[in-house]
């Protein structure tokens, strides 16, 4: 960030908190996403230090994701169900400040890295309860449901949000233009198997080990809402569960994390619904049809020179071995 | 007619320097970088040596084109109960083990 920047942050900043003494101790970057931008805020207000975390957009926008100002009112609607997220603090859509909008929450301790959550069986006080732990929080999640004025910009839900998740992909397929016959053969099973409609809840779209911030007592912060959408809640449980998401520790089934029963337990004493296991499999089978699309994009956004890089190169040859999988899941169904 | 050693042998090569002799001086958040170059090396040695002439045959079996086939299944026409099932099932194994062999080896154990 240019110095110019900065001091226009901290005027921002300022403002938005009444408090005209406001220091800018330090600004970092952190591991962002590729389509989110998040910055260490350090700074110092009413004479207390004060830890936060300042996301924006970087460079490349996904069309299909939310809006800063939309994730954050997403967040704030979280945060009042009682899920466990950085409690978010203040939004700025004044674009002459950074140049896009920008939201700002505290900053929270935990790893998140799926690689190194997956090693670690004492995070969040052992596999089993972690896995328990994981479900009531998504259970949380699911309690958010429409109509909600502050949601407004969800749109309507999905009147069939199987059929209208199977229509998306097909879309997506059309547009990148590439054949997938096993994709489509997954799709296609899927659609002779099409649960009936389900009362729709605020769906994370994103709700995976990596995604989740974890630490010796549990999760620390659900992150990463851009995603987020009206719809069936077994489509979190089934993404959370997928193969594809369990980091090489295939054997605990929740996420990598610890055992499917007690991810599904959590969920259901903090839901009190059983969770529809049938309903379940379809959307894990989806999971991977959707990652494989994601993916397929991704390697698309490299090749066509649009952000060349040797990791988005990598991620479309994640696609043969979701379609094996999906193979042999499409069988089973 | 060309010099030796040969393109394959000097991928081969070069990922063992990436391996054996950066990686370990390299920083915790560059280690993750040099894996990705030695996984792409890798990855480009095993489609050297992998043939698709038997799927494209197989291909030629049940389909003019993998985008004819694809239309082809969403449409329903090759859905269980019909005559062509197992044929186009059979296809798409063989045809996703090779892609994965290449892309994907340890799916496959």
């Amino acid at each position: 960030m240019t110095p110019e920047a900065q001091s226009r942050l901290r005027n921002w900043l300022a403002h938005a908190t009444g408090d005209a003494s406001l220091r800018i101790e330090g600004v970092t970057r952190l591991s962002g996403g590729a389509i989110q931008q998040n910055l260490a805020l350090d700074v110092t207000t009413r004479g207390a230090p004060a830890r936060w975390v300042l996301r924006t957009d970087s460079d490349a926008t996904l069309a299909v994701s939310l809006s800063r100002p939309q994730e954050y009112a997403t967040l704030r609607a979280a945060h009042a169900a009682g899920v466990t997220v950085p409690e978010p603090l203040l939004l700025c859509e004044d674009t002459t400040v950074l140049g896009r909008p920008f939201f700002v929450m505290a900053r929270v301790d935990g790893i998140a890295a799926g690689h190194r959550v997956v090693k670690d069986s004492a995070l969040g006080g052992g596999r089993e309860e972690l896995a328990r732990a994981l479900g009531r929080e998504l259970a949380r999640i699911h309690a958010i449901r429409p109509p909600r004025a502050d949601l407004a910009f969800l749109g309507d839900p999905p009147e069939d949000a199987a059929r209208a998740a199977i229509a998306a992909m097909r879309a997506r397929l059309d547009a990148a233009g590439t054949p997938r016959p096993v994709l489509e053969w997954g799709l296609r099973a899927l659609e002779r198997r099409a649960p009936p409609p389900a009362a729709p809840v605020l769906v994370h779209n994103d709700y995976r080990t990596g995604n989740i911030m974890l630490d010796a007592h549990g999760v620390t912060a659900v992150l990463d809402w851009e995603f987020a959408a009206w719809g069936d809640g077994h489509a979190d449980l089934g993404w959370f569960c997928a193969k594809c998401w369990r980091f090489g520790n295939v054997a605990q089934e929740a996420g990598g994390i610890g055992p499917r029963g007690a991810f599904y337990s959590g969920y259901e004493a903090a839901s009190g619904a059983p969770v529809d296991r049938d309903r379940a499999a379809w959307w894990e089978i989806m999971a991977h049809i959707r990652w494989a699309v994601i993916a397929a994009d991704q390697a698309v956004r490299h090749m066509s020179g649009q952000e060349r890089s040797l990791e988005l190169a990598l991620t479309g040859h994640i696609v043969p071995e979701l379609e094996w999988d999906i193979l042999a899941m499409a069988e089973r169904l | 007619m060309l010099e030796r050693p040969d393109g394959a042998d000097l991928l081969a090569t070069a990922r063992e320097v990436v391996l054996s002799d950066l990686l370990p001086a390299l920083p915790a958040e560059k280690a993750f970088h040099a894996r990705m170059v030695a996984a792409a090396i890798a990855l480009a040695l095993r489609e050297r040596g992998t043939g698709t002439a038997d799927v494209e045959a197989a291909l030629q079996d049940i389909s003019p084109d993998l985008a004819t086939l694809a239309t082809a299944i969403r449409a329903g026409t090759h859905d269980p109960g019909t005559p062509t099932h197992e044929a186009v099932a059979a296809f798409l194994r063989e045809y996703a083990r090779l892609r994965a062999r290449v892309s994907a080896p340890k799916a496959l154990a």
